[in-house]
């Protein structure tokens, strides 16, 4: 099945392409990055942060856009109408799973129109896993008196990474 | 397989450009993509409006609707001037407005990382690339780069996907089966949750969860390494398998990418090289 002469062809040919080698070695490096994130800790955490936009800079954070990552890691989320904490929950069963980037669940419409068109005060967790390594995080979405929402990040944090 | 590279060479009038139309079916392809999203830009236009988050994380422009308005429009229509211009000035600078505005909503924080938005930035730069070589004279090295580019983007989406599914949570299912098997409304499922009991359900997923782990596995790896027209018809089977077995939304995600395989089937068949065999003529001994 294997067709060689394809792409012989592409490194026999004189004429260099500089753009194309750019944009193969750009996706090799994907590549590499996403078959080393199962076995290095430090990319799985970038990637845990990203999804929690918890990364430390906003260009580290959109630097990352381009890596593909389309239902990763078991990521969960929860809303809640009082402070963690204010009411003890007979049933804390409220979890859902969300396909990636749980924290979409407060930017996108659907997760806006859904939880916060009442205009009252409401408290996101969340949380992903992968392969032993584990971020929580909390959110506040703190009404405003002209209308929308203050995104407070809650700092006490659980994460084992 | 053959048959459908036959109608593919058939269908091409004299003086066809490949590159060209490999150029234009992907543009096509993109619109498909965010035209499919036409839903979710009506919603997010008007609740994006009225309900703001501020969070400090995004700075205020990727936060404002106007920049989202202007990105997705922008796109849209830098997109449509793509696929129908004939001037290549023109295709250069769409192609490039196309791929600033995806950009954007690849960061604004009323669309970052959504899958639509990242694949379609994928085809947008495959777009650039090729525009820019669209008047060489080597038509048929400028076609099998683009397959080859095209197929090797495809491959490595599908990697995405399966390294972070390589989890316990995918490979028992319990993640894929609270997402659609609980309560998405879809033919797959709702046949599915009216046939079997929940206990058969969480196996079905299991299994259903596995296969999805296997297939963008083995095709991430794989896909890539075959030949163009090969590479075209399975990227072209598993993708559409995608939003056939999971949902149609995700038509918005994969559409751009089947436009970007389908590139592979216009990769002309080399021509088998003519030998020339010396036969040495044996003489039949004439019978005396």
């Amino acid at each position: 099945m294997v067709d060689l002469n394809d792409t012989s062809s592409i490194n026999n040919e004189q004429q260099r392409d500089l753009s194309f080698c750019c944009i193969l070695a750009f996706i090799g490096l994907i590549a590499v990055w996403l078959l080393l994130m199962p076995w290095i800790p430090g990319i799985a955490k970038q990637s845990l942060q990203r999804f929690h936009l918890r990364t430390p800079s906003f260009s580290v954070w959109a630097a990352q856009f381009p890596i593909p990552s389309m239902y990763n890691f078991a990521n969960q989320y929860k809303v809640e109408q009082y402070p963690p904490g204010f009411v003890m929950m007979i049933l804390d069963e409220n979890w859902r799973y969300a396909n990636h980037f749980p924290a979409r669940v407060i930017t996108f419409f659907a997760g806006r129109y859904n939880f916060l068109s009442s205009n009252q005060d409401r408290w996101f967790t969340l949380k992903s896993s992968y392969r032993g390594q584990f971020l929580e995080s909390k959110f506040h979405l703190e009404a405003q008196a002209e209308g929308g929402y203050k995104l407070i990040r809650i700092d006490e944090i659980e994460e084992s990474l | 397989m053959n048959k459908i590279s036959q109608v593919f060479q058939r269908l091409q009038p004299a003086g066809f450009k490949r590159p060209l139309a490999a150029y234009r079916l992907v543009q096509a392809a993109i619109l498909i993509s965010l035209f499919w999203k036409w839903k979710f830009f009506l919603e997010a236009n008007s609740i994006y409006a009225n309900i703001p988050v501020e969070d400090p994380f995004f700075p205020d422009w990727l936060r404002s609707v106007t920049t989202i308005r202007l990105a997705f429009w922008g796109s849209a229509l830098a997109t449509s001037i793509s696929l129908i211009a004939s001037v290549n000035l023109l295709q250069k600078i769409c192609s490039w407005l196309g791929f600033f505005g995806i950009s954007l909503m690849c960061i604004h924080q009323g669309s970052y990382n959504d899958m639509t938005f990242v694949t379609v930035w994928w085809c947008c730069l495959w777009s650039v690339w090729l525009a820019h070589r669209l008047e060489t004279g080597q038509q048929e090295l400028l076609i099998r780069r683009a397959a080859f580019l095209s197929r090797l983007i495809i491959s490595m989406i599908l990697l995405g996907g399966a390294a972070g599914k390589w989890t316990p949570e995918y490979w028992s299912g319990e993640v894929l089966f609270d997402i659609y098997f609980v309560d998405r409304d879809f033919w797959v499922f709702n046949y599915l949750r009216d046939t079997y009991e929940p206990k058969e359900l969480q196996e079905i997923a299991k299994w259903y969860s596995r296969q999805t782990v296997i297939v963008e596995t083995v095709s991430g790896i794989g896909l890539w390494i075959l030949p163009a027209r090969w590479a075209a018809l399975i990227g072209t089977i598993i993708l559409s398998g995608i939003v056939i077995l999971s949902n149609q939304y995700l038509l918005s995600v994969v559409g751009c990418l089947i436009g970007l395989a389908c590139v592979g089937f216009l990769v002309p068949r080399r021509a088998q090289p003519t030998v020339l065999t010396a036969h040495p003529t044996i003489e039949k001994p004439t019978a005396h």
